[in-house]
């Protein structure tokens, strides 16, 4: 047999060097040659400017955190207008987990059976995200509601400082909801990603992309439920194309006003690729309001 | 054939080899001075010709130490080497994060192939010159860092889902500059993304998503498996140290998930009582740590032994402090843990007689 020289060595690294690569950016181009998936509209709410500090300083790239929320079922969970980890939402039941994959058999009638179920371990699955939808209608509600609710408590009690500051931060959610809080909300999951966009056809304000559920269980004084976390996307941060970057360099570093008075500066179309993978088409900057 | 006419053997054999005459030569001259052994001129003077010519042909090849001195300099140079390695492959990282935004996606592409053909290449010319291997070293972890960064960089570029797929060409790339370039330390990146790998498959058949693969342990047995089968290659007699390699990670990658197991059993497969799994897994550990020594004692690998012995201990102890630290003074919970400190020396102490005597008698 030849003996292994250094030539060997060189020719066998950059082939695997080139074959590697060639596949990830073979991917990359399958995503983004056929017609996108979905197309949407999302502005600052959704898609935030990373905070500064050492690590800006240390890394020169860009990428938006993709900002997503669940409308959790308990109307008193608020999640401050954003979801990086995920939520509980009321549509996640025990027979929707059973067609995702996780084991439900054993029901959730005593805390064995419960906690057979709360170790199975996270799935991924195909998560719906829609923008502007009823969920986000319903999340404006209930801080409408609270707002009107604690208004009326201080009314109510006049002179406590205690209902003063719950109605303050009653309007200020309300605020932040209408104004700063995102949009998007992951309403449905499943595994099978034509039969969900069958179900949900409109691709400009339906994302399909891959996210993660875990079990969970919720209910208190002896009414127990099986439930899910919708507990993370698979990618939450987008990279911004060098071509798109000075639009939103310039609004990196200025201070901003508290976060129930900012209106978003810009808004960005987001496609969603065949292999479900997003990337950045155009970026706009919004008048200031 | 005279050993000088044979092919070199690799680097570390050639060392082994002369610490072996530099053995020899000092038994040699206690033997002469207590007149049990008395060479003539002419056979003295042959065999250190015949020496002094092989350790010179080792040093001209692979810049072997050929006395204590230059090993002790070389276990340093070891460690500058090591060290010098892992902080220029941090280097190239954080390089690559505080330019990458300046450049088009086509220019930083290019930027991460290059980077990664380039460091290769220079790994490769570094081999040719380096006979001792140490600038080789730290020439391929960089050329293995780059490559890692060039395939993570790619994914987060173009938006690509994580995948465990991307250990496989990394596993890969630590293998080829491992066993071409004779790297021990290659080896053990190239072994840790294998064990990544192959618990994020195993963890996928079971519909877990494979970035929760750690949150079982017994994810890691098949691999564990793998490891401890891969070194009974023949392809591994050229390449003193790697069989130990493939050994230690295949202990730990067994030994490791069944200390977790023992204690914290709800995170088990397995769907019994957690108690009755955890002490499963803690009479496994004792069982397999014994089985480790008893089997690394009669092969005669070191680092099979010495694992085991750690392993032991380390079950032995967790399980005394699981059962004593709550209900003993201090004084007397450390005090029974020497003891069976003692106790582990005298068991030890009585199998490596045990095995003596057996050699002996299989000698004669």
């Amino acid at each position: 047999m030849k003996a292994w020289t250094r030539a060997h060595t060189l020719a066998a690294g950059a082939a695997l060097i080139v074959l590697t690569n060639a596949v990830a950016l073979a991917g990359a181009f399958l995503n983004r040659n056929a017609e996108a998936e979905s197309r949407v509209t999302l502005s600052e709410r959704e898609l935030a400017l990373p905070y500064g500090g050492y690590r800006q300083a240390e890394d020169s790239g860009l990428a938006l955190q993709l900002n997503w929320r669940v409308l959790d079922e308990d109307p008193d969970s608020w999640n401050h207008g954003y979801a990086r980890h995920g939520g509980q939402p009321a549509w996640l039941n025990a027979a929707h987990l059973a067609t995702l994959g996780f084991d439900t058999t054993a029901g959730a009638a005593t805390s064995e059976a419960r906690q057979r179920f709360t170790r199975q371990l996270p799935r991924q699955v195909l998560l719906v995200l829609e923008l502007e939808g009823p969920a986000w209608q319903q999340a404006v509600l209930r801080a409408r509601e609270n707002a009107a609710r604690q208004t009326a408590a201080a009314a109510a009690n006049p002179g406590s400082e205690q209902f003063a500051k719950q109605a303050e931060a009653g309007r200020r959610r309300l605020a932040l909801e209408e104004t700063h809080a995102s949009r998007l909300f992951a309403i449905d999951a499943g595994l099978d990603a034509d039969a969900l966009r069958r179900r949900y056809p409109d691709r400009s304000r339906h994302l399909i992309v891959r996210g993660t559920v875990r079990p969970a269980e919720r209910g208190r004084d002896g009414d127990h439920r099986l439930a899910g976390h919708v507990s993370q996307l698979a990618i939450a941060q987008v990279n911004v194309p060098f071509a798109l970057r000075p639009v939103l360099e310039p609004l990196r570093s200025p201070p901003r006003p508290e976060p129930e008075q900012q209106a978003p500066r810009y808004e960005v179309q987001l496609a969603i690729g065949q292999r479900l993978e997003p990337w950045i088409e155009r970026v706009t900057t919004l008048p200031e309001r | 054939m005279s050993d000088q006419t044979k092919p070199l053997p690799a680097r570390r054999q050639a060392q082994q080899r002369a610490d072996e005459i530099r053995a020899f030569q000092a038994e040699l001259a206690r033997l002469e001075a207590a007149e049990v052994l008395a060479l003539g001129k002419t056979q003295r003077q042959a065999l250190a010709d015949y020496h002094q010519s092989l350790l010179a042909t080792y040093a001209s090849a692979y810049d072997i130490d050929r006395d204590t001195r230059a090993s002790q300099i070389s276990l340093g140079m070891r460690v500058a080497s090591f060290l010098g390695a892992l902080a220029l492959a941090a280097s190239a990282f954080f390089l690559f994060y505080q330019f990458w935004g300046r450049f088009s996606e086509a220019a930083q592409v290019a930027i991460l192939i290059i980077s990664a053909l380039g460091s290769l290449g220079l790994t490769v010319w570094v081999q040719g010159r380096d006979a001792s291997g140490y600038f080789t070293k730290l020439a391929a972890l960089v050329a293995f860092a780059c490559f890692v960064l060039n395939i993570s960089m790619i994914g987060q570029i173009f938006n690509i889902t994580p995948s465990d797929k991307a250990l496989l060409p990394w596993a890969a790339m630590a293998f080829l500059l491992a066993y071409a370039c004779d790297l021990r330390l290659l080896l053990a990146a190239g072994i840790a993304c294998v064990i990544a790998f192959v618990a994020a498959r195993v963890s996928t058949w079971s519909g877990i998503y494979w970035l929760h693969a750690g949150e079982r342990p017994e994810n890691f047995f098949v691999a564990a498996a793998l490891l401890l089968a891969l070194p009974r290659l023949s392809l591994h007699r050229r390449y003193p140290g790697f069989a130990a390699i493939y050994r230690v990670f295949g202990l730990l990658t067994v030994f490791i998930p069944m200390l977790i197991l023992s204690h914290w059993g709800q995170i088990s497969y397995l769907d019994l009582q957690p108690k009755l799994i955890e002490g499963g897994y803690q009479v496994g550990g004792f069982a397999a740590s014994a089985l480790a020594i008893w089997i690394g004692t009669r092969r005669e690998w070191p680092e099979t032994v010495n694992t085991g012995i750690t392993f032991f201990v380390l079950f032995l102890y967790t399980k005394l402090y699981d059962w004593w630290w709550d209900v003993m003074p201090k004084y007397l919970f450390f005090l029974v843990l020497g003891l069976t400190a003692l106790l582990v020396l005298l068991i030890l102490k009585r199998l490596r007689g045990v095995i003596g005597r057996s050699d002996t008698g299989e000698r004669a």
